[in-house]
């Protein structure tokens, strides 16, 4: 490999060879003053999260080890968009291979030569080797650069227009063209850099072209090699060369003294926040709010430094992917919400008054507002808390509980939807949002021919939690009484708790009424302890995800299943007798609660499966389910009639699906909305809306 | 100035409901209970006149009733308001709303109020006289039914805007103190969270009885009442009618009643 007439330690790249002395001083002057720029801007985002609320870490190894199997895979930023994950695959890699070498020379010539008077490794073989891996990372590094230019200029993705859907063309805030600009920046920058090295490197070899040790072993550096060539070509020559190093070799230095300055202020930190996202996040937080304390004195957020540190470094986490936006329903339904314009906004509103030496007036902290960079209450209410945004966040970033965090201050101050005050209201005072009275709890039971029995007075091995909606809506009453005569035909010992129960408290909690939800559950919860029960069961997502991932912290720790899970292991124990299957073809709905934020994307398919029924799945599936607009309180608030719901958006899907008859869903609120959508968007002629449950029971014999 | 908010605790009946065996009221056993809707207008306007005069303005709610009525003084200060009064004693049981205005008027007086601001009417017996009884009481100025106000801590008059039939509206001055009952819509009542109402619990409610203002127990209760109830019932006769069946079979039905409404067939 090295020629053995040539010394190996002079086989090794000059850095600084004839730099007169203040070159050499100027030099390192600057490096010097970009990373006092580069640590000062770090230790104030620091300072600026820590003027955050005290949040301990829990499960933090774990979160570590998941963030290097995140960062390896990728898997986060491939999911639904391969392309961007790939090329930033490339990017990421080379970049760290880049950095190694730097630091690797670094080492080496600025402190080890200093010290010993000669190189202990940067030359020679391992130089070549070196060489060419750089050369090549190099390489690979521009193409991921070159590509995301291209997606930001050519491909036009919707997803990276940050013009923003909660503010009109007139607001200062609306179109954001510096972010655009710091987009570009970044990549200009980088693209820069990588160049200009390519020339310096070609540069050299064509300087020192009648130098053998150089010369010989060009190949070793492919790509500065063609460069080499190309200048060659064009008639540089080695004087020409030396005199056109000093200048090639200051620009390149000072873009990347530039590059590492900038890295705590522009979107380059994400390199760090990310990384610490990801570590941090917590990816159940919108199936299990983070617990807060009912009886503070005051609850929730209403100022940036209401946030906990966590959330405040998330917001600078977000890389302005626009994945969120892309996935969320009620952007595209066109209401004033995009959680990553909602990220963004906080993310500012924190710059620009925790990033100072002292924290601004409180008024300038409030986070809810109609001013620059404030959150309007309207953007809260529009959220589902369907969690798709945070499914999908390439760096762990949760917006549900950021949105409910501020969503309960907004309940303190009676700032709300009157809608909801309504339902809030029926809920304080009957139990259930609808506002029937609670002797009507039961009433769907009256169209049975059996009685169901009281689990309040006698022992069940099965608890039935209807839930309000499943118990008082008039169309998911006769699914109710379904899967009362599945229960019942197939000898499950079952019961309910009559007008006992109250509502689960999910929405409530959700909609940020934290001290209402306690009730609630606190109510349900002694109801159960008087009961005597093995497993609870219910048919409602909403009831189900509350029940088995927020009681426990009040004290209710129980064994829950949704319908669809205890009806598939009875039909693998062949408890149900069926009688027949079912020839169908039908599209699945996966509810949120149930898929996204509880991981149940099988049972409900395997049920299908088992009755005979074929799955066509819609375009959106699984994790990727779109929100049939119902979560978050939304259900109680009628959507303005000019607008295409999110209900409607997702019949419009199905609809345009060949060759099926039914639109299967598995949860009284999707029902209720989707009730509403095959009608109003004219695909009643075509699809039927029907509960697996309902499907289940046609299987039994007829009596 | 002072602001005196009289609110009740009304039943609300459940449909399917008996009425009690001596056949006066309906047994409680049908009844949930809540704040007066109207009162949460009069004690909205109380808490928005505090909020734009602040110290200037002490608004006091008061509720006439037993030990469970005490819920409705907890929705009141969980929006807003310092502390509340309660006044009870086994005596007042069957008070109409004469003798409430009794015990009201003299818890008016007795805070040395300007204003006492009542619903339009309760749900539950809707006689809608109580505010105009303490007006009497207390020989104010009253205006019922009031829509809009203007009120200004020290001044001597009001103007206030009353709801007539056909939706006109008048305009009158009132002289100041008065009695004012309030309609609904006059502003929009905000949400007491299940928290506020908890941590209104620290609020001092003072709990007193009508012998406390040195009234007898001949002047309140059912002696004390203008008015007895005889008997409650259901009538009879109902005129109502459920249609069954598909739309054009309910089209032909309404139809068919139409005509025997105006005599066709
Ligand atoms: S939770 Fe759903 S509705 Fe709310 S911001 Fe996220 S994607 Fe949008
Ligand atoms: S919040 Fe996450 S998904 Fe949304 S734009 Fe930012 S990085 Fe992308």
């Amino acid at each position: 490999m090295i020629n053995p007439e040539h010394d190996a330690q002079v086989v090794t790249r000059i850095v600084q060879q004839d730099f007169p002395l203040w070159m050499s001083v100027t030099f390192y002057l600057a490096a010097f003053v970009s990373t006092a720029i580069f640590f000062y801007g770090c230790y104030i985002q620091v300072r600026k999260y820590n003027r955050g609320q005290p949040f301990s870490l829990t499960h933090i190894k774990k979160g570590i080890v998941d963030m290097i199997k995140d960062l390896l895979s990728h898997r986060t930023l491939r999911r639904r968009d391969r392309s961007a994950g790939l090329m930033h695959a490339l990017i990421f890699f080379s970049f760290v291979l880049l950095f190694i070498g730097t630091v690797t020379i670094t080492l080496d010539y600025d402190i080890l030569r200093p010290i010993t008077g000669r190189m202990i490794f940067w030359y020679g073989e391992f130089y070549l080797w070196f060489s060419f891996v750089l050369d090549i990372a190099g390489l690979a590094f521009a193409i991921g650069l070159l590509y995301m230019m291209y997606r930001r200029k050519w491909m036009a993705l919707p997803k990276l227009n940050y013009a923003r859907s909660d503010r009109t063309q007139e607001e200062p805030d609306y179109d954001r063209s510096w972010y655009r600009f710091e987009d570009w920046l970044f990549l200009w920058n980088l693209v820069i850099i990588m160049i200009t090295g390519y020339v310096l490197e070609a540069d050299r070899l064509i300087w020192l072209q009648d130098d053998p040790t150089v010369w010989d072993y060009r190949w070793w550096s492919p790509v500065g090699t063609l460069f080499a060539e190309a200048m060659k070509s064009m008639y540089l020559t080695s004087e020409g060369a030396e005199s056109f190093r000093y200048f090639l070799w200051w620009f390149h230095a000072l873009t990347a003294f530039l590059f590492v300055s900038l890295l705590p202020f522009t979107k380059a930190k994400h390199i760090f926040t990310a990384l610490v996202s990801l570590v941090v996040r917590n990816r159940r937080s919108p199936a299990r709010l983070p617990i807060t304390d009912a009886t503070a004195e005051s609850i929730g957020v209403r100022s940036i430094t209401d946030f906990n540190w966590k959330q405040l470094l998330h917001t600078d986490a977000c890389t302005k992917c626009g994945r969120c936006h892309e996935a969320c329903p009620a952007n595209a339904s066109g209401f004033p919400l995009s959680p990553r314009d909602m990220i963004l906004s906080l993310r500012e509103l924190s710059n620009n008054t925790l990033q100072k030496i002292k924290i601004p007036e409180a008024p300038l902290l409030k986070v809810v507002g109609d001013g620059v960079n404030q959150i309007r209450p309207e953007t809260l209410w529009s959220c589902r808390t369907c969690g798709a945004c945070q499914e999908i966040c390439p760096v762990g970033i949760e917006h549900v509980p950021m949105m409910v965090d501020i969503r309960r201050a907004l309940i303190e101050e009676g700032e709300m939807d009157p809608a909801v005050q309504t339902a809030l209201q029926n809920l304080q005072k009957k139990g259930n949002s609808i506002g029937e009275n609670k002797r009507k709890r039961a009433a769907w039971t009256k169209k049975l021919d059996f009685d169901i029995k009281d689990a309040r007075k006698k022992p069940v091995d099965l608890l039935w939690f209807v839930g309000d909606y499943a118990s008082l809506d008039p169309r998911y009453q006769k699914v109710c009484q379904s899967f009362a005569r599945i229960l019942k035909t197939s000898g499950v010992d079952f019961g309910i708790l009559f007008e006992s129960e109250m509502s689960a408290g999910n929405d409530v909690r959700r909609v940020g009424e934290e001290g209402l939800f306690e009730y609630l559950a606190e109510n349900n919860i002694k109801t159960l302890a008087d009961c005597d029960f093995s497993r609870i069961v219910t048919t409602d997502p909403h009831s189900f995800n509350t029940l088995k991932n927020e009681y426990s912290e009040l004290g209710g720790n129980y064994d829950v299943l949704h319908a669809t899970q205890l009806v598939r292991q009875m039909l693998t124990d062949s408890q149900i007798p069926l009688a027949r299957k079912l020839s169908k073809r039908v599209t699945y709905h996966d509810s949120c609660h149930l898929g996204r934020l509880n991981k149940e994307y099988d049972a409900p398919r395997e049920v299908l499966g088992s009755i005979g029924v074929e799955i066509v799945e819609m375009p959106r599936n699984r994790d990727n389910a779109f929100c049939c607009g119902a979560g978050g309180g939304r259900i109680w608030t009628p959507d303005p009639i000019d607008i295409e719901k999110p209900s409607e958006l997702r019949m419009k899907e199905a609809a345009s699906i060949e060759g099926i008859d039914a639109f299967v869903v598995n949860c009284p609120k999707c029902m209720n909305m989707f009730e509403d959508a095959v009608k109003s968007t004219g695909s009643d002629d075509k699809l039927e809306v029907i509960e697996i449950i309902e499907l289940v029971e046609n299987c039994l014999a007829d009596d | 100035m002072k602001i005196l908010v009289p609110v009740k605790q009304v039943g609300i009946i459940d449909e399917d409901y008996e009425i009690r065996d001596d056949g006066k009221n309906v047994d409680v056993d049908f009844l949930d209970y809540e704040i007066n809707e109207w009162d949460n207008y009069s004690w909205e306007l109380a808490l928005n006149l505090q909020e734009t005069y602040g110290e200037a303005v002490e608004i006091v709610p008061l509720t006439v009733g037993p030990d469970e009525a005490e819920d409705v003084l907890l929705n009141c200060l969980a929006k807003g308001g310092e502390r509340g009064i309660r006044v009870w004693d086994d005596a007042l049981v069957d008070s109409d709303s004469m003798a409430i205005a009794q015990v009201i008027a003299k818890v008016a007086e007795h805070e040395n109020a300007d204003y006492v601001l009542t619903g339009t009417l309760s749900s539950d017996h809707s006689f809608a006289a109580t505010g105009m009884c303490v007006a009497g009481l207390l020989n104010w100025a009253h205006a019922a039914v009031v829509s809009k106000v203007d009120i200004t801590p020290d001044a001597q008059q009001i103007t206030v805007n009353r709801e007539l039939e056909a939706g006109i509206e008048e305009e009158i001055t009132v002289e100041s103190p008065a009695v004012l009952s309030i309609q609904l819509g006059i502003n929009e009542p905000r949400y007491a969270s299940l928290r506020g109402i908890k941590q209104a619990k620290a609020k001092p409610v003072e709990v007193m009885s009508h012998k406390d203002f040195g009234l007898t127990d001949a002047e309140v209760g059912e002696m004390g009442s203008l008015s007895k109830v005889r008997k409650m019932y259901a009538p009879e006769h109902s005129q109502a009618e459920l249609i069954e069946g598909t739309v054009a079979e309910q089209a032909k039905r309404i139809a068919e009643i139409v005509k025997e409404l105006k005599g066709d067939t």
